[in-house]
């Protein structure tokens, strides 16, 4: 029971970042269609930034996360307006191709300026272990479940009341609809964007806690697929709780199977998910006309 | 004065070319290609027998994104699975070489089966996340069932061996894989001229709507991915033989976006398109690694340097390409064939 326990609390810290990414995700593909790739990417290269403020100014944890975040929103607006603006009208694959070409790029460009060295991450936290029922947790992790249920429940907020969620809601379901009635559909786009960094900025942080900095983090963006897919591409609090879904599948593969299973179990899951729902457990179907 | 060019009864429509001056280059230059050993000195050799092998391998790719229009991120995949075939019946179970290459395309079509029965129900991003799984579940059983593929430490292969004759250096797999390459592109080509091909691009331009006119979609979905699988398996085999040591760290989820990139850049679903896409890219790499070789300093961070750096130029590449040349060098291409032919009229 106490083995269970552990792999559950572990889980869920996972899952979270998962869970945090995977909207950042579901954000962008619900207003505009489009699977960033380069999620990831913008994850590893914020966390990287933060180090350097961090390394520079000895700043708390809290004033680091929000210098990040609006870092990482100027970070999204100018992806948003040098790559992905002149590529409107386009189909979605050029877009995506687009956003790969950019992950690449960024990929390397971290490994340039940082080296490919892993590098301890000074998060200004006491790094202090909690016990939950019975088993440690990192106060990182901690933090991390208490502010992804914080995001979810800002972006609940955000998505149902602000005008701006409203209308970013309008764009998705009907894009010229929405043009039509005055939205600004470009500004949508670009505060999508942000929006989607800022939230990939935050599981920056806390995977950098976590672990240490290293170049190949980008590869959690890509674990966070999973989360997406059983989710629904389309549906940001799926991809939430997808993600919580797929840290736990993915901690109870590893303690009872065994294998390395954790590197794979969720793309194994997605890959039976799709099978049997093509849209993912919360996603909406689309009905095609010829 | 010809005034256009008018293709006059449907045998004309379905040739390979209907143009003799074509077909005469295109056979000149294979000539010579067979020439282009005796005046070039054996690095450009084994580069040109690279090109010529991942060549055969994108061909593949073209027909299941360009020709069928079904996104694979995965092919490094099946690359992988041909390469690793090939060379452990090879070494472990004593197989010859060129069945064993062969095997290797066959075991990756089976695997393009697999994975092609998601792409049944998938579309689009759906599909490409699924393909990328794919890639990393193959790279992960590679990993980890050692007993089979000897896990990390990678299969040292021995060089090819036919009835004696020993491919060993460069010369004799710039052969291999320059027969290799024209197999695959007159196998492309007549692919695309049958109406196996003529249903693919119908499943590409819309797939409900050829479902209608009548072409069985699960039957040629899984047909593309079985046969762009085993020209990449073909292509995994041969690799295995040319750099005689294959490891995971060759079949990246990079190698897959390389790909990728290589089709972008010659032009989605043109076969020639994805040659000169595979020229382009991979003599690109060669300046990058000759322009920061005379910058560097020490080879450990100069290999690292030049990985990025690479890594750097193939982002920059495909975005470039999508933002102002989406056709590719193709494209280009038919613009300023169109110009000249249509010459003064502006079309």
């Amino acid at each position: 029971m106490e083995y269970f326990i552990a792999l559950t609390t572990s889980g869920i810290a996972v899952g979270v970042l998962y869970g945090m990414l995977g909207m950042a995700y579901a954000v962008i593909f619900k207003s505009t269609g489009v699977v960033n790739f380069a999620q990831g990417e913008v994850m590893m290269l914020t966390a990287y930034t933060a180090f350097a403020i961090a390394s520079m100014w000895d700043v708390g944890f809290w004033t680091l996360l929000a210098a990040v975040m609006v870092i990482a929103l100027i970070v999204g607006l100018i992806i948003e307006f040098v790559f992905i603006r002149p590529m409107l009208g386009q189909e979605p694959f050029s877009i995506v191709m687009v956003t790969i070409g950019l992950a690449v790029a960024i990929r390397s460009i971290v490994v340039l300026i940082w080296d490919a060295d892993p590098i301890p991450f000074p998060s200004g936290l006491p790094g202090e272990t909690i016990s939950i029922f019975g088993s440690g947790m990192y106060d990182s992790q901690v933090y991390s479940v208490i502010v992804f249920l914080a995001l979810v429940l800002i972006m609940w907020v955000f998505l149902r009341f602000s005008r701006m969620g409203i209308a970013m809601r309008a764009t998705a379901n009907a894009q010229t609809t929405a043009l039509l009635m005055g939205i600004n559909v470009k500004r949508v786009f670009a505060i999508t964007w942000g929006l989607s960094a800022m939230i990939s900025a935050v599981a920056g942080i806390f995977i950098a806690s976590v672990q240490d900095l290293m170049p190949d983090m980008w590869f959690t963006g890509l674990k966070a697929f999973p989360a997406v897919i059983l989710g629904g591409l389309d549906s940001v609090f799926g991809a939430a709780l997808g993600g919580i879904i797929i840290g736990l599948v993915e901690n109870y593969a590893e303690g009872y199977i065994g294998f390395n299973l954790k590197e794979i179990a969720g793309f194994i899951v997605i890959l039976i998910v799709l099978m049997i729902r093509p849209y993912g457990l919360f996603g909406k179907e689309e009905i095609e006309r010829v | 004065m010809r005034s256009g060019h008018f293709i006059e009864n449907y045998n004309k429509l379905v040739d390979l070319t209907d143009n003799p001056a074509k077909m005469a280059w295109s056979w000149l230059l294979v000539v010579g290609l067979v020439l282009v050993p005796l005046a070039l000195d054996s690095f450009w050799v084994s580069i040109l027998a690279t090109i010529f092998i991942t060549a055969v391998g994108i061909i593949g790719l073209n027909l299941l994104v360009g020709t069928t229009g079904q996104i694979s991120l995965g092919h490094s995949g099946f690359l992988a699975v041909g390469a690793y075939t090939a060379g452990i019946l090879t070494m472990d179970y004593q197989v010859p070489g060129l069945l064993s290459i062969l095997l290797g395309g066959f075991m990756a079509a089976l695997f393009g089966l697999i994975v092609g029965i998601p792409s049944l129900r998938l579309k689009g991003l759906y599909l490409a996340i699924t393909t990328m799984a794919f890639a990393i579940i193959i790279n992960h059983l590679i990993l980890n069932a050692d007993g089979l593929t000897h896990g990390s430490e990678g299969v040292v292969i021995d060089p090819l061996n036919v009835f004696g004759f020993e491919f060993d250096g460069d010369t004799s797999i710039y052969y291999l894989a320059l027969a290799a390459l024209v197999l695959a592109t007159l196998g492309a080509l007549n692919l695309m001229r049958s109406h196996i091909g003529r249903a693919w691009v119908g499943i590409r331009d819309h797939d409900i709507a050829s479902k209608v006119m009548g072409i069985n979609l699960v039957t040629y979905k899984l047909l593309a991915f079985m046969v762009s699988a085993f020209f990449a398996g073909i292509a995994g085999g041969l690799l295995a033989f040319q750099l005689q040591y294959i490891n995971v760290d060759n079949f990246s989820l990079l190698v897959g976006i390389e790909a990728l990139s290589m089709l972008i850049v010659g032009g989605l679903g043109s076969i020639s398109g994805s040659i000169v896409g595979v020229f382009f890219i991979l003599l690109l790499n060669e300046l990058v690694r000759v322009t920061t070789g005379m910058f560097a300093d020490d080879g450990g961070t100069m290999s690292l340097y030049i990985h990025e750096m690479k890594g750097l130029l193939y982002g920059i590449v495909i975005v470039l390409f999508l933002r102002f040349e989406p056709d590719g060098i193709m494209g280009k291409w038919r613009d300023i064939k169109n110009y000249w032919s249509n010459w003064p009229f502006h079309h």
